[in-house]
C-alpha cells in the first residue's frame, strides 16, 4: 500500500504551512490535528462537541475514561440490539422444541410430562442459544456499528497518524460534517491548541 | 478527572440528634417480640424451632453475604468499592450477635435435626454419616463458624477504621493478606454452616449445589440490604457527592448478576434430580413441587428470576436510586420466601400453614440486628475516609 508523504505548501500569509495528506486531487475527507496528550484530547473533544459537530472522532493508544461524555455520544444501540437478538434465540429454542415435543409428536420419556410442565428438559437449551445468539449479536452487532469491516481508512494516509498507536493523540473533522468548512474548522482547531493541522484527502 | 480533589462536602459522621424515636422505638420492638418468642417457645416448641431457624437463615445469610463482598473487595484489590465497604464492615460485624441469637437453636436442636435423636445402628444411612453428623462435632463446628465470621468482620473491620485516623497504606496491605486464607475459610465454612443448619433438617436428602445455592441468595441478598442502607442515608442527607449513581449502577450490575446466578443454581441443583428421578434424591423437591409448596415455590421461581431478571436488564433503574431499593426490597421478600420454602417444609409437609411464630422470629431477629446496626453507626465515619483509593472510587466511571 502506498504511503504518500504530505506535501508541504505555503499557506494564505505565506507564513503558515498547510500539511495535505492523500491524493489532494480527490475529495476532502475531512481535517485532522494533533494534540499533546490524553487530557488535552479530552478538553479538545469537550470543545468540538461544543461547537456543535456530529460527524468527528478521536484516537488514542488507548481508552480515554469519560470519553463519551466529552464527545457528547448517546448511548449505544448495542444494548437494545442484544436483547432483540437474546429474546429471538429464546424464541428460537421454545418453537424447536415445544412445536415437536409437546405439539406435533409427544414423546413420554422417563414418565416425563409432555405439557408445559416438561420445560425443565429444555431449559438448558433455552438458556444456551438465547446466550449463544446475544453474544452474536453483541460481537457482529458492535462490528457493523463500528463501520467495520472496511480495508482502508482516509486518515491512514497521513504519516504522522502511525503514532496513534505509540504515543499519538487525534482527532478528526469530517467534510461530511454539516458544520464543516475549511477555515473555520481549521480556526478551532488551532483554538484548541491542535499541532500539525492536515487536510486528508481520500486516495483516489 | 484528577485524583486530587477528593474533598467531599458530606458529613462524615452519623449524626444522632432526631433519631432517638426510631432508636426507642426499634429497642422496644425488639425487646417485645423477643419476649413473644420465649413465649411461642413455650406454647408452640416445635413451631417455634422451625420459625426461629427460618428467621435466622435470612439474617445470617445477608450477614454472610456482606463478609463475603469485604473479602472480595480486598482479594481483587477493588477500586469501586471503597465507599460503600465501611456498610458492608457495619452489616458483617453483627455475626458476634447472631452467635448469640443462635442460642435459642441450641435448646431446639433436637426439634430441627432428628438425627441429634437416632441411635447408633437404628438408620444404617445415619451410621453411614455418623463421623460427620454427631453431636461433638456437630457443635464444635458451629463454635468454629460463629468464632471465624465474628473474627473475619472484626478483623478487616479494625484495619478500615485504624485507617481513618492516619491513613497508612499497611492497613490495606494487611488485609489484603488476611483475606486470601480467608477466603478459603469462608467458602467451607459458609457451605458447611449451610449443610448444618439447612440440610441437616433432613439428614437423608443430600446436593452437593447446597452450599452455592445458599451462597448465591446471601450474596445477592446482601446487596440488597447494602442499597437500602446506602439509599437511606443518602436520603438523610449523608454520603453525598461520595456515593454516586455510578455506584449504584455498579451494585445494580451485581445483583443482576446474582439473580442469574441464583435461578442457574437453582436450576442446576433441581434439574438433575428431576431428570435422574431417583427416590432419595428426589425427596426435598417432591415435598416442595406437590400441594401448597409448589404454588410458593413457582412464585419463587418467577419472583426471584423472571421478574427481577427482566426490570434489571434495563440501565435507567440501575441508576435510579429508588427504583432499585424497590428492586432491592423485592428480591429481600424472594429471599425471605426461599428460606421459608428451605426450611418450613420439613415442619409443615403437606403445605404452608402461616404461624404467627414466622412474624414473631423475624421480628425478634430483625429489629435486634437493627437497633445494634444504628447503634454502631455513628462509631465510626460513614465511609473509609483515607484510604488510599477512596479518590479513585468517588470519582468513579462506568
Amino acid at each position: 500500500m502506498a504511503i504518500i508523504t504530505p506535501h508541504r505548501q505555503l499557506g494564505r500569509e505565506g507564513t503558515d504551512m498547510e500539511n495535505i495528506a492523500g491524493n489532494p486531487n480527490a475529495p476532502l475527507y475531512g481535517i485532522a490535528a494533533e494534540v499533546s496528550s490524553a487530557s488535552a484530547l479530552y478538553h479538545a473533544a469537550e470543545q468540538v462537541r461544543d461547537a456543535g459537530y456530529r460527524r468527528w472522532d478521536v484516537y488514542s493508544p488507548f481508552p480515554i475514561h469519560g470519553m463519551d461524555q466529552a464527545m457528547g455520544l448517546r448511548k449505544s444501540w448495542l444494548s437494545a440490539l442484544v436483547f432483540l437478538g437474546g429474546v429471538a434465540g429464546l424464541a428460537t429454542a421454545v418453537i424447536l422444541q415445544f412445536y415437536p415435543s409437546s405439539i406435533e409428536y409427544p414423546l413420554i420419556v422417563a414418565g416425563k410430562p409432555t405439557n408445559f410442565f416438561t420445560v425443565p428438559a429444555f431449559f438448558p437449551v433455552m438458556f444456551e442459544l438465547t446466550v449463544l445468539i446475544s453474544a452474536f449479536t453483541a460481537t457482529f452487532g458492535m462490528i457493523i456499528l463500528n463501520g467495520l469491516p472496511r480495508w482502508h481508512y482516509p486518515i491512514f494516509s497521513w504519516d504522522r497518524f502511525k503514532k496513534v498507536t505509540n504515543d499519538g493523540f487525534f482527532l478528526a473533522i469530517e467534510a461530511k460534517d454539516p458544520l464543516f468548512n475549511q477555515e473555520s474548522t481549521r480556526v478551532l482547531l488551532e483554538k484548541i491548541g491542535a499541532r500539525h493541522i492536515t487536510l486528508i484527502h481520500d486516495d483516489d | 478527572m484528577s485524583a486530587q480533589e477528593t474533598k467531599p462536602a458530606s458529613k462524615e459522621y452519623f449524626d444522632y440528634r432526631g433519631f432517638g424515636g426510631k432508636m426507642i422505638f426499634t429497642v422496644a420492638l425488639a425487646l417485645v417480640t423477643l419476649a413473644l418468642a420465649v413465649v411461642g417457645r413455650f406454647v408452640a416448641p416445635e413451631q417455634f424451632a422451625f420459625s426461629w431457624l427460618f428467621a435466622f437463615s435470612f439474617y445470617l445469610t445477608i450477614v454472610m453475604g456482606a463478609l463475603f463482598w469485604i473479602i472480595v473487595h480486598h482479594a481483587v484489590d477493588a477500586d469501586w468499592s471503597v465507599v460503600v465497604r465501611r456498610q458492608l464492615e457495619n452489616i458483617a460485624n453483627l455475626a458476634p450477635l447472631l452467635a448469640l441469637l443462635f442460642v435459642p437453636i441450641v435448646f431446639v436442636a433436637p426439634t430441627l435435626f432428628p438425627w441429634m435423636s437416632v441411635a447408633p445402628g437404628e438408620d444404617p444411612l445415619l451410621d453411614a454419616k455418623a463421623a460427620y453428623l454427631n453431636a461433638p462435632f456437630f457443635w464444635a463446628r458451629t463454635i468454629f463458624y460463629f468464632g471465624f465470621f465474628s473474627f473475619a468482620a472484626w478483623l478487616l473491620r479494625r484495619n478500615s477504621v485504624r485507617q481513618d485516623k492516619d491513613g497508612d497504606a499497611r492497613y490495606t496491605w494487611s488485609s489484603r493478606k488476611w483475606v486470601f486464607p480467608m477466603l478459603l475459610v469462608f467458602a467451607l465454612s459458609l457451605t458447611f454452616s449451610a449443610v448444618d443448619w439447612l440440610m441437616g433438617l433432613d439428614y437423608h436428602w443430600f446436593s452437593t449445589m447446597w452450599g452455592v445455592y445458599i451462597f448465591a441468595g446471601s450474596a445477592q441478598s446482601a446487596l440488597c440490604v447494602l442499597v437500602i442502607i446506602l439509599t437511606a442515608l443518602r436520603s438523610a442527607g449523608y454520603l453525598e457527592g461520595v456515593v454516586t449513581l455510578e455506584h449504584y449502577h455498579i451494585i445494580g450490575k451485581l445483583m443482576l448478576a446474582f439473580v442469574v446466578f441464583w435461578a442457574y443454581i437453582g436450576f442446576s441443583q433441581y434439574m438433575l434430580y428431576w431428570y435422574a428421578n431417583i427416590p432419595e434424591e428426589t425427596a426435598y423437591f417432591l415435598r416442595r413441587n406437590t400441594g401448597g409448596w409448589n404454588t410458593l415455590n413457582i412464585i419463587m421461581v418467577v419472583g426471584n428470576f423472571f421478574i427481577p431478571f427482566v426490570i434489571l436488564l434495563f440501565q435507567g433503574v440501575k441508576k435510579r436510586p429508588f427504583w432499585l431499593s424497590v428492586v432491592a426490597v423485592w428480591l429481600l421478600l424472594m429471599h425471605l420466601l426461599d428460606m421459608y420454602i428451605v426450611v418450613l417444609p420439613s415442619f409443615h409437609m403437606a403445605g404452608p400453614v402461616p404461624s404467627w411464630l414466622d412474624l414473631v422470629s423475624l421480628l425478634a431477629i430483625g429489629a435486634t440486628l437493627t437497633a445494634i446496626f444504628m447503634k454502631r453507626l455513628g462509631d465510626t465515619p460513614l465511609w473509609p475516609l483515607r484510604d488510599p483509593r477512596l479518590a479513585k472510587s468517588i470519582h468513579l466511571k462506568n
